[in-house]
């Protein structure tokens, strides 16, 4: 059943598409680097929103994401680099692997509960990381350069021009945040809570926990591995070190927390904040050697987790909450 | 109330006083005509070392262009600055070893910041997509010292590279073995490798193998392992185990240092080691291994003790060692980047303009005169690689890198094979 609350949420869901589509359009963006940080955050946040499904709604920390994004990578890397054919049909098959890959790990992985399922995700981004580094057939450690292919969407590749790329960006956000969307107002959305808020009650109510949860890792999986192909066409290449590594799952993981766990604009805002840190830090500071723009950004994230461990989203809804109790206290 | 009211205006004065440095810096800047040159590095991460010399490098290049140093005997260093006056603006930008860092680094530099040129960038994986991004750009990339042979096969127009690649290094090491070998029935046979698992590491071992494949040398142990390892005993182990004759290596930084010690650890050496451009060619890192480091090899494109090969180098590194923290000589890499540079405004200066076409075509066409460089000359071929790229292989004896080939640019007899640990 919608309530206002889904229809408000849905609104202001539009709202923020409808914004997004229109800014390159009204030419308020001032350079392609503020347009590249724009796809970077439409990336980052659905990345952290497909982690989102298993990690935030079904309460499942999985440090492995990288892998089911890396399969996507290469997908549609090689599709392109190995068989001259267009990314869309390597980005599909590479989904579907990453989605059969993810059910086939978890299937074990699920038997262990807490920081042991963490810990063996970690795992599992080392072993697949080893095993594409010494595997010719995907380009082992040499990884895979584009070819210069024609620009345009058939190829999903631009060259001197970020506009397709933003709004293909656009549309992997919309069908991202949108599958989770539909997620949560499905009854599948309420046994994922169910099964994070407490695997054994929401058992004994009948809900099929592993079935349950190896759904969420598929479906989080597909979606992550979309993400990684997205993000080979972007940068021309993939390796593994590009794309199966712990730093690349942790960016899963610290988006989502910092914007907030289990909660539908979590992730959008995280990516907001953290990647324009990231990058103007960097581009303003980051030439001046030392990594201090690595420091300053992880100070920030540090301030933040102190400051509200519920990340970005609980902030917001102290703030909501203060605004309420000031407008009562007036009345 | 006080103390905020005091704390605001000082807040307030202090981005008064912010504005009018922006504001000042910003007027002296534009009442010069300056070329914006970009810079990519790994400022951060396993390479930050390397990088930042190699961004010195460029510092100390770009100070010998815009002032007027006539005690250098380098083309242009006389003048000021280049075409009549205009001064080389460094932008630099740090790409933490990362290709997808490297990539949008580079889009930043032509699109925001307006470069006219980008040097960089060290990491063969990193030069590839950020000269990719430049070439499409249709802007000049000059790369110092990546090695991957695979960069200067890409047929880019305007992507040109000074340093030795890792084909023409593992030519001279088969060469120098079968001189060993004529000469000095040193009877190697056999090869061992080990490398990096990266895009260095790997095209390396890959032209190695190639190289010993042609001079009819049998490749009995093939070694990988990931940067930045913290133990490399079952690497090491293996090489032992197959106990080849010659061992080429491709390991960075403190890799080449943990190999070294794991080797002495476990009491093996090959007859020959030689390694790339590695580890090997760090003085600091040649300096802290004391004498485990000697008797190994390596292809080496500078080193202190080349200076009357170089004569011209010495007034350049007087001006690098300044700029380093703690104060070091060039290497064989961070030169390679200041030679970048100086050949970038040289060709600048022979065009007689800034037009790209013009600037293009002198890189296209021009035996350009290099004395900091160890051929003396920069050739281009097409695709951008340096024809005249030479390297010496040196050996480290007493820790002093000592010419060992080719012949007539030795000092000093090679030590093969090489002493045994419990004999040093």
């Amino acid at each position: 059943m919608l309530t206002r609350k889904h229809i408000s949420k849905d609104v202001k869901w539009w709202i923020v598409v409808a914004v997004l589509a229109a800014l390159p359009l009204m030419g308020v963006l001032p350079s392609s680097y503020t347009e590249h940080v724009l796809i970077l955050i439409m990336l980052y946040g659905s990345m952290a929103q497909a982690w989102n499904v298993i990690g935030g709604y079904c309460g499942q920390t999985s440090f492995g994401h990288s892998v089911f994004f890396g399969i996507g990578s290469y997908g549609a890397a090689m599709a392109v680099v190995t068989f001259g054919f267009s990314p869309w049909p390597g980005a599909m098959v590479g989904a579907l692997l990453a989605a059969g890959v993810a059910v086939v790990l978890s299937g074990p992985c699920f038997k262990l509960k807490g920081h042991y399922f963490a810990i063996a995700t970690f795992a599992i981004v080392e072993i697949f990381n080893r095993l594409f580094m010494v595997w010719d057939w995907v380009g082992g450690a040499l990884g895979l350069d584009y070819p210069l292919v024609e620009e345009g969407w058939m190829n999903f590749m631009w060259y001197d021009s970020k506009k397709g790329y933003y709004y293909g960006a656009l549309i992997l956000m919309i069908f991202v945040f949108g599958v989770v969307r539909k997620m949560e107002k499905m009854r599948f959305g309420y046994y994922l809570l169910a099964v994070r808020e407490g695997q054994e009650t929401a058992e004994s109510l009948g809900v099929n926990s592993t079935r349950v949860k190896l759904s969420a890792m598929a479906l989080s999986a597909f979606l992550a591995a979309i993400c990684g192909a997205f993000y080979a066409q972007y940068n021309f290449r993939v390796d593994p070190s590009m794309v199966m590594s712990l730093d690349m799952s942790m960016k899963f993981v610290l988006i989502t927390i910092l914007g907030g766990l289990g909660t539908f604009w979590g992730p959008l805002l995280g990516a907001a904040v953290l990647i324009p840190l990231q990058e103007y830090s960097r581009a303003f500071i980051g030439g001046m050697g030392g990594g201090v723009d690595l420091m300053i950004f992880g100070l920030i994230i540090v301030l933040v987790m102190v400051k509200q461990p519920r990340g970005i989203m609980g902030i917001l809804d102290d703030i909501a909450m203060k605004s309420r109790e000031k407008k009562e206290g007036d009345h | 109330m006080k103390r905020l009211f005091i704390g605001r205006t000082m807040v307030a004065k202090l981005f008064l006083t912010l504005f009018l440095v922006a504001l000042l810096t910003g007027g002296a800047v534009a009442a010069e005509k300056v070329i914006k040159i970009g810079t990519l590095f790994p400022l951060t991460g396993p390479c930050a070392l390397a990088g930042q010399r190699c961004q010195s490098a460029v510092e100390t290049a770009v100070e010998v262009i815009n002032n007027s140093h006539p005690e250098i005997k380098v083309p242009g260093a006389a003048a000021e600055g280049v075409l009549g006056g205009m001064k080389f603006v460094l932008v630099h930008a740090d790409h933490q070893g990362k290709p997808d860092v490297a990539k949008s680094e580079a889009e930043r530099l032509i699109d925001q910041e307006g470069v006219y040129a980008i040097i960089g960038s060290y990491n063969s994986s990193c030069t590839k997509p950020a000269s990719f991004v430049a070439e499409r750009k249709q802007k000049l990339f000059v790369c110092g010292c990546s090695s991957s042979a695979a960069l200067t096969k890409r047929d880019l127009n305007r992507f040109f590279r000074l340093a030795p690649t890792d084909e023409t290094e593992s030519l001279e090491f088969v060469e120098f073995i079968k001189y060993l070998n004529e000469t000095k029935s040193a009877g190697i046979e056999t090869v061992g490798l080990i490398y990096e698992n990266t895009e260095f590491g790997k095209h390396a071992a890959e032209e190695g193998k190639a190289a010993a494949g042609v001079a009819g040398l049998k490749v009995i142990a093939d070694v990988a392992f990931n940067p930045g390892a913290t133990n490399l005993n079952s690497e090491v182990q293996t090489l032992k185990a197959a106990d080849p004759d010659a061992v080429f290596g491709a390991c960075l930084g403190g890799d080449y240092t943990l190999w070294v010690r794991t080797m002495k650890q476990m009491d093996w050496l090959p007859d020959v080691a030689l390694n790339y451009c590695t580890g090997y060619q760090d003085p600091i890192i040649a300096k802290q291994l004391e004498s485990d480091g000697d008797f190994f090899m390596g292809g080496t494109g500078y080193s202190p003790e080349f200076a009357e090969l170089m004569p011209a180098v010495a007034a350049v590194e007087k001006i690098y060692m300044t700029k380093t923290d703690p104060s070091v000589p060039f290497d064989s890499d961070c030169i390679q980047e200041a030679i970048a540079t100086l050949i970038l405004a040289q060709a600048m200066e022979l065009a007689g303009t800034t037009d790209y076409d013009a600037v293009l075509k002198v890189f296209n066409e021009t035996e350009f005169d290099s004395p900091m460089s160890l051929g003396g000359m920069v050739v281009f071929a097409p695709g951008g690689q340096n024809l005249k790229a030479m390297s010496i292989l040196t050996q480290l004896q007493g820790g002093s890198y000592k010419k060992i080939y080719p012949l007539d640019l030795a000092d000093t007899e090679p030590v093969v094979p090489m002493t045994d640990w419990g004999s040093r």
